[in-house]
């Protein structure tokens, strides 16, 4: 088949062939979603059940999201493992503020969804009032396999394949829009 | 000639930096995010040229209101606090609680119960040094011991859940006893561990214990010597390294541990190889333990039979009115301790650890303040690093062996 | 504070340290688990480096007590306490200070560098301060944070979860029943606080609750 076909034949025709359509977006997405690179934002507890889930057992790596970065400059996604101390607030959006877009927040057990069992002075009680969360993971700690199905869902999320309760699908999380 | 921060004292520059040229001190901020620093510890450091002449760590970045929440719960419902302040050896901060609230409402725990406790323990303590190792040494650049150790702990997990239904924050100890006994397949499980792991530690040792890059890379950094580590209050292993053999299982005996032989790993480098080391000697002397206790591991109850403190049984709920008065009770406002104030001091993985409680004769305590030994070894830091190059800092960050929740409380 | 039953035990040590803490205006309290000697303020330095001449070598912890809602308590408002443990001798000996809210404590940092933190600690946790201290500033708390968490007149700073379906739960009513000052989820009142209700002064009540008893003012 040469080049001259992709103008003459028609959609059904090539696809018959082997070759399949997308939009500039949607491989995009795909590359994204399969290349999500976390930041290492070890909180408490639930940073070392993190740790865990990138071991041999787990090996998160199978979804591409083995590559934990030190450096925000260089990450996609924000796991925010652990509870968020009212002090800790301000330091965590600069280093969610200082991620290249698009990019995407994970809240990694009960404490950083919403407080958990530390209903006092000192924690926040829920993390989306500090960055925007796209998946929350319930469990004190949530398990790796918890982490690794939270990494999954975003990324349905990030290649819009994600449908509200009636069956309606979302639109595709652009991370620069926000 | 130096330009002095205000504050700057007690450092002396090396002769050949006093020459005819100016020197200043670089400050340079490290944390609360930062990879090395074992959570969100962050430090503050003055740099001469590549030796840090001040150390100054700002914590309170995981500060959790621990003390206060606790004074607002129930005795019992304080063991699901407890053992979140120090995530990575929980079973030891829930035997420290539950020792020191004993003490005040004089419980009789019984000897299997006991006996179930120093296994778990010992074996967190097991669990707890695998995380050290395998982060301690990815800190200086070696990836491959964290996959090796990470492997074995997921197996003491596997043990800690079918015990607990949970493989970390257990809250499986209760005053007066357990929540419940152990699996059958528990024993199993244990001696399955005991049998291959003392092969995996040859590995561990095999990796490192001769491996030129670590060597070169601990021995001789950071000494703290004996005074100097009394003076700052350190306790635990990095004590023991620096040569004083303080351990509180052989010096003040809890929970039986007195009818265990084992000895207490003693160095006197004070280096951050030496602390490596202490731990390492430390892991199989756990094991040895853990040996003996399930050894000795007979059937019997669990949980103190006293209906102060302890539910009656389900089956005796049908059947017996008191037994549901007992139960209405402990459930709704629980135990009242009377008034009075215990702390016991316990050895955690990281130092001396111990509750302070004080009870009003309520139900909740009136006070608890948690002696954290992280929060106190901290202070060494300072012994450990002055002077020293500034990357040699992230090992001894990493042989304090700090864990945050435990810092910050 | 009751000594009812058999006292700690004091070893020889201790005994030693307590008789030269006597001189300087100390005085002996045997509790049921632990030894603790009360002294004035102005001579806790010197307390400290007496016992730490003797042999205590291991200073565990600097620790406050807010004793403003213990039943029955009289003096002062706080107290401080140092933790001191002997390795060789393996006694543990408590030193107690009686304070006041705006009454400085002299800092033992100068004679024992371990108290550094502990007594930051207790500077943000109470706002005791420490004359002497060389850095005395917050440690755990954010710096815009007003008070002191863990003195007894700070709330605890709960919020109230609601729900979707505009249910409600109140953390103060959930724990109600613990507490002894109001009905809870069930309506009913603990017999909480039960050493207490002997030493209260009993304010007249109205027409108490069946089964209620009086708790200490319930806003803990």
């Amino acid at each position: 088949m040469g080049l001259k076909d992709l103008f003459e034949k028609d959609v059904q025709e090539l696809e018959r062939d082997g070759i399949l359509f997308s939009t500039l977006g949607k491989l995009v997405a795909w590359g994204r979603s399969n290349s999500l690179w976390p930041a290492t934002f070890g909180l408490a507890c639930c940073a070392i059940e993190m740790m865990q889930s990138t071991n041999a057992r787990n090996d998160m790596a199978r979804l591409g999201s083995e590559v934990f970065r030190a450096s925000p400059r260089q990450a996609d996604v924000m796991i925010v493992a652990g509870r968020c101390s009212k002090k800790m607030a301000p330091v965590m959006r600069r280093v969610y503020e200082q991620m290249p877009d698009p990019k995407w927040v994970i809240s990694m057990g009960a404490c950083a969804s919403s407080g958990g069992m530390f209903n006092n002075y000192a924690i926040v009680q829920n993390v989306d009032s500090v960055v925007p969360v796209d998946v929350f993971v319930p469990g004190c700690p949530p398990r790796p396999e918890s982490l690794i199905y939270a990494v999954l869902q975003l990324q349905k999320k990030v290649r819009g394949e994600v449908f509200d309760q009636d069956g309606v699908e979302l639109p595709m999380v652009e991370g620069w829009t926000r | 000639m130096t330009v002095k921060p205000a504050g700057y004292q007690a450092v002396t520059l090396s002769e050949e930096r006093t020459g005819d040229f100016e020197t200043k001190l670089m400050r340079i901020n490290v944390g609360p995010q930062h990879p090395s620093t074992h959570g969100v510890l962050r430090l503050v450091v003055d740099l001469d040229g590549e030796r840090i002449a001040r150390i100054s760590p700002v914590i309170g970045y995981l500060h959790t209101g621990f003390e206060k929440t606790m004074e607002h719960r129930t005795y019992q419902q304080v063991v699901t606090y407890s053992n979140r302040m120090d995530y990575v050896h929980s079973f030891g901060h829930d035997l420290a609680y539950v020792l020191s609230a004993e003490q005040l409402m004089a419980a009789r725990v019984p000897e299997r119960a006991q006996r179930i406790r120093v296994i778990l323990t010992e074996l967190n303590r097991i669990a707890s040094h695998l995380v050290f190792f395998g982060t301690g040494i990815l800190d200086m650049g070696a990836l491959t011991l964290f996959f090796y150790t990470m492997r074995e702990r997921e197996q003491l997990l596997d043990i800690f859940e079918s015990v607990t239904g949970v493989r970390m924050n257990f809250g499986y100890f209760r005053v007066g006893g357990l929540y419940q006994d152990v699996p059958e397949s528990f024993e199993h499980d244990v001696r399955a561990f005991i049998r291959s792991f003392p092969k995996m530690l040859d590995q561990y040792s095999a990796l490192f214990a001769k491996n030129d890059i670590f060597v070169n890379r601990t021995t001789g950094v950071g000494v703290i010597p004996a005074e100097r580590a009394l003076e700052d209050g350190l306790t635990g292993p990095s004590l023991r390294a620096s040569g004083v053999p303080l351990d509180f299982r052989k010096a003040q005996p809890y929970s039986g541990y007195e009818d265990y032989d084992f000895d207490v790993p003693v160095s006197t480098a004070g280096d951050a190889h030496a602390r490596f080391e202490v731990r390492f000697q430390e892991m199989r002397e756990s094991l040895k333990i853990v040996e003996q206790a399930l050894d000795r591991l007979e059937p019997g109850p669990v949980r103190d039979p006293d209906r102060r403190i302890s539910l009656p049984p389900r089956s005796e709920l049908e059947t017996s009115m008191e037994a549901v008065i007992f139960h209405f009770k402990l459930v709704t406002e629980g135990f009242h301790p009377p008034r009075g104030s215990a702390y016991v001091a316990t050895e955690s993985a990281r130092g001396e650890l111990g509750y302070y409680l004080v009870s009003d004769g309520g139900s909740m305590p009136y006070r608890v303040k948690v002696r954290v030994p992280s929060l106190v070894n901290l202070q060494s830091l300072e012994s450990a690093c002055v002077g020293g190059l500034f990357a040699d800092m992230v090992v001894n960050i990493a042989t304090m062996d700090p864990v945050m929740g435990d810092v910050d409380k | 504070m009751t000594t009812e039953g058999a006292a700690a035990p004091l070893g020889p040590l201790s005994e030693r340290v307590v008789e030269a803490l006597g001189a300087l205006g100390g005085r002996l309290e045997r509790e049921p688990f632990e030894v603790r000697v009360v002294l004035p303020a102005r001579v806790i330095v010197d307390a400290v480096r007496t016992a730490r001449a003797a042999g205590f070598d291991l200073l565990s912890d600097v620790f406050a007590i807010d004793w403003l809602r213990y039943p029955g308590h009289q003096g002062p408002r706080f107290s401080v306490d140092y933790n001191l443990y002997s390795i060789e001798h393996g006694e543990r000996l408590f030193l107690r200070v009686d304070v006041d809210e705006d009454e400085p404590v002299p800092s033992i940092t100068g004679a024992w560098k371990a108290a550094t933190f502990l007594e930051r600690e207790v500077y943000d946790m109470f706002g005791l301060r420490f004359s002497g201290h060389p850095d005395l500033r917050k440690i755990h708390t954010p710096e815009d944070l007003e008070g002191h968490p863990l003195r007894k007149d700070f709330p605890l700073g709960e919020t109230p979860t609601l729900f979707n379906d505009g249910r409600f739960l109140d953390p103060a009513a959930f724990r109600a029943g613990m507490i002894g000052a109001s009905g809870g989820l069930t309506g009913w009142v603990g017999g909480a606080r039960k050493g207490v209700v002997a030493e209260q002064v009993d304010p007249a009540p109205a027409a108490p609750r069946p089964g209620a008893t009086r708790g200490d003012e319930g806003e803990r």
